[in-house]
């Protein structure tokens, strides 16, 4: 009987995490979800700009991540334009500017805003760390064109632009190592401006440090993140209710977990009986 | 051939080496606008790898369907794919390859429709994985993995809504975890490794470490 259990058929266990999955999402069941320190603190950094203060968004994500990253960028875009800021995106990632065009596409629609005036695009630069080094010193020289061919110099938003000393609030979106490894040294630490970031559930750790230290000022960590920032802007979305079905995923995962370890502690007193 | 080879390739790394780290502290515009230069050749740089990434991307799959290897099938399906995005890109909604990229066009819709359907797809295959994974490895064999499990369970079900219906004590237990043992082992490891990219930085610069040459030890 143990060892039935402890070898279980994982369809079994696959079937059981798509229930865990489905179920909630099809239910359209929504949990209270209270907002961590982190989250809270990436929120009050936008909430404190004045309008028409600028915050520089960078999308350093690709496409597999978009369920955690993309709710997380339509949470933080839309406060931002609720509080009247203005955005500059930006894509540190080739795969991010389909995925920035949408979001402020989106965003665009929904406050009624105008282009290059209450926020540009400018697309993708190669570089990684290079084009951080390459805005601190000179904006136009890393960025000379929006997304679409318009001159940096003659767009109302970036004409006065000159280094990222410029902006009021930096917000780096990531999947990868570019909040640590990117941003914070060559960017937070050598121009010195406020930063906060949004990343994937299983980086989050990574930054504790960063968050400890104030070289980051916020931070919003996967799916539970975005989810927190929707609450904190009273606009419940896709990670809102992606969070029932997490919810019930850990569960499962939890459960087998204790499952696995009482079938193997009992398989392990009981294997000494069964040679005597 | 040596001096090619060897001796200019030290030299330069030494040259530029010294001149970043220098440069990274000196406010002065001068340092500045050479820093400025240095950035705009890396970005250079980083341009041209992906066209080596490309080069190697689709000669490693025509080889593979050349030589009829396990697999090859997919080789196709990658190579057409990437055949059908580029010429897409090329017609760009028929401004051509040379204007700057459409807002809307074949390439943004199969970048939306297919391409991030599938990323996020594999990426969420995951989940069943890790599901299958926990239950058959995730055992308290030692006294450190015992730890490392209870940690986990209890960071799994205070990152979601549902721990906290069970009871307070999960999310204040992670945020605990979060901001003292995990704070403290990554600070120490990111120390670590820190003091290992300098070590290695100023051996590359001062011509001790030459594995990059290539070449063996000749």
């Amino acid at each position: 009987m143990i060892q039935k259990l402890l070898d279980i058929d994982r369809r079994i266990i696959f079937v059981l995490v798509f229930v865990a999955v489905a179920v909630p999402l099809l239910a359209g069941m929504v949990m209270p979800i209270t907002p961590t320190k982190e989250v809270q603190a990436a929120y009050d950094e936008i909430e404190k700009r004045a309008a028409g203060d600028v915050v520089l968004v960078s999308f350093s994500y690709g496409a597999s991540t978009v369920p955690e990253m993309q709710p997380m960028a339509r949470a933080i875009l839309r406060h931002a334009f609720r509080r009247e800021l203005k955005i500059v995106a930006i894509c540190l990632w080739p795969e991010a500017t389909g995925l920035a065009q949408e979001v402020l596409e989106d965003m665009a629609a929904e406050f009624e805003l105008q282009y290059g005036v209450d926020y540009t695009f400018m697309g993708y630069k190669p570089g990684n760390f290079s084009v951080i080094l390459n805005m601190g010193q000179d904006f136009h020289s890393a960025f000379p064109q929006d997304n679409w061919g318009a001159k940096a110099d003659e767009l109302e938003l970036t004409r006065p632009l000159r280094s990222l000393k410029d902006f009021d609030l930096v917000f780096d979106l990531a999947a990868g190592d570019s909040i640590e490894f990117w941003w914070i040294p060559y960017g937070q630490e050598k121009f010195g401006f406020p930063f906060a970031a949004g990343c994937t559930a299983v980086m989050a750790p990574d930054l504790y440090p960063f968050l400890d230290s104030g070289q980051l000022n916020g931070l919003l960590g996967g799916l539970a993140g975005a989810a927190e920032y929707e609450t904190l802007v009273n606009h419940p979305g896709k990670a809102s209710k992606g969070m029932s079905a997490q919810s019930f995923a850990h569960l499962i995962i939890v459960a087998f977990v204790i499952i696995g370890n009482t079938a193997y502690f009992v398989s392990r007193r009981t294997r000494p009986e069964q040679r005597s | 051939m040596l001096f090619f080879n060897r001796t200019l390739p030290l030299i330069i790394a030494f040259a530029f080496g010294m001149l970043g780290i220098v440069i990274y502290y000196v406010p002065h515009s001068g340092a500045q606008s050479v820093e400025r230069e240095m950035a705009l050749w890396v970005r250079i740089v980083f341009a041209f790898s992906y066209l080596l990434g490309l080069y190697s991307l689709l000669n490693l799959h025509w080889q593979r369907i050349r030589q009829h290897a396990a697999g090859w099938g997919y080789s196709l399906v990658a190579i057409a794919s990437f055949s059908l995005m580029m010429l897409f890109v090329i017609y760009n909604d028929g401004k051509g390859p040379f204007a700057a990229q459409a807002e809307a066009g074949g390439y943004k819709w199969l970048f939306d429709n297919v391409h991030v359907a599938c990323a996020s797809t594999m990426f969420s295959i995951l989940a069943f994985f890790i599901a299958s994974a926990a239950y058959r490895t995730f055992r308290a064999r030692t006294p450190e993995a015992a730890l490392l499990l209870v940690a986990a369970v209890i960071v799994m079900l205070g990152r979601v809504p549902i721990g906290r219906e069970i009871s307070e004590f999960f999310p204040a237990a992670t945020d605990w975890l979060l901001n003292v043992p995990n704070l403290a082992a990554k600070r120490g490891i990111l120390l670590g490794v820190s003091l290992g990219a300098i070590a290695t930085s100023l051996r590359i610069i001062f011509g001790i470490e030459r594995s990059y040459l290539g070449g063996g030890d000749e």
